[in-house]
C-alpha cells in the first residue's frame, strides 16, 4: 500500500518501522512508543487520536534534529499537519525525550508488533509521567493502570522518588 | 463496565487491542460528540460493546 493512502486500520506497524528507520539513518539514537498507545499495551483499549514517539536526539542542538526528521519522513510521503506528521491520515507526534521521558526510552520494554521490533514505555514509567503532567486525563490513566496493569510497585516507587514525584489523590 | 471485564480486555494481545482502537476511532468519527461531557457519546463506543461485537 502506498505510504500515505488512507488506511482503515491504525497503521501502527508502519509508524514503528519508520521510527526504526530514523535510527538506521542516524537521525535519532533511540526511541519508544509513549502516550495513550503505550498505555493501551497494558490496559483496555480506548480512543486516542495520535501516536507519541519519544526519541533521544542524535543532534544535541536546540532543534533536537526535528527539521531533519521531518524532512526524512516527508521524503517518504508523510504529511505535516501542525505539530503532527500524518501517516495514512493517522497523526504521529515525534517528541524529543529529556529527564524522565529519556529514562523511559532507555528502560522501555522491547516488544515485537506485527513483526516490527519496537520499544514501549514501561507501565511504571507511564504512571510516573502521568503523575508529572497531572491533567485530569493523566489521573484517569494512572487509575486505569493501577487497576488493570501488573505494576511493579517497587520499581514505580523508585522512579517516583528519583524524579521527586508523588501519585495524585485519585 | 465491570472491572473484571476491563481487566479481561486489558489482557488481550496488543495487536487485537490496536485493532479495537482503530474501530473506536472510526466510530468516533461516525458518531461525533455534540458536547464536551465526559459520558460516552454512543454505547457502541465502549470497549465492552466492541468486545461483544455489538458495534457495527
Amino acid at each position: 500500500m502506498p505510504i500515505n493512502e488512507p488506511s482503515a486500520n491504525l497503521p501502527l506497524a508502519d509508524v514503528l518501522r519508520a521510527a526504526n528507520g530514523l535510527v538506521a539513518a542516524k537521525l535519532i539514537e533511540d526511541w519508544a512508543l509513549g502516550g495513550a498507545l503505550a498505555a493501551i499495551y497494558y490496559v483496555e483499549p480506548f480512543t486516542t487520536y495520535d501516536a507519541d514517539i519519544f526519541f533521544i536526539p542524535a543532534d544535541k542542538g536546540l532543534t533536537a534534529g526535528i527539521p531533519a526528521i521531518y524532512a526524512h519522513l516527508q521524503a517518504q510521503g508523510w504529511e505535516v499537519e501542525r505539530e503532527h506528521l500524518l501517516l495514512r491520515g493517522f497523526p504521529v507526534q515525534f517528541l524529543a525525550a529529556s529527564g524522565l521521558t529519556k529514562e523511559a526510552v532507555r528502560e522501555a520494554a522491547r516488544v515485537e508488533y506485527e513483526g516490527v521490533p519496537a520499544k514501549i514505555f514501561s507501565a511504571e514509567h507511564i504512571v510516573a509521567i502521568a503523575a508529572s503532567v497531572g491533567r485530569p486525563k493523566d489521573k484517569a490513566r494512572i487509575e486505569q493502570l493501577l487497576q488493570q496493569a501488573d505494576l511493579d510497585k517497587t520499581r514505580l516507587e523508585k522512579i517516583l522518588q528519583r524524579h521527586k514525584l508523588k501519585l495524585p489523590t485519585l | 463496565m465491570k472491572l473484571e471485564m476491563r481487566q479481561k480486555l486489558a489482557r488481550e494481545p496488543f495487536t487485537e487491542k490496536i485493532r479495537k482502537v482503530g474501530q473506536l476511532i472510526r466510530l468516533a468519527k461516525t458518531f461525533p460528540r455534540r458536547d464536551a461531557k465526559p459520558a460516552p457519546a454512543h454505547p457502541a463506543l465502549s470497549a465492552e460493546a466492541l468486545a461483544k461485537g455489538d458495534a457495527k
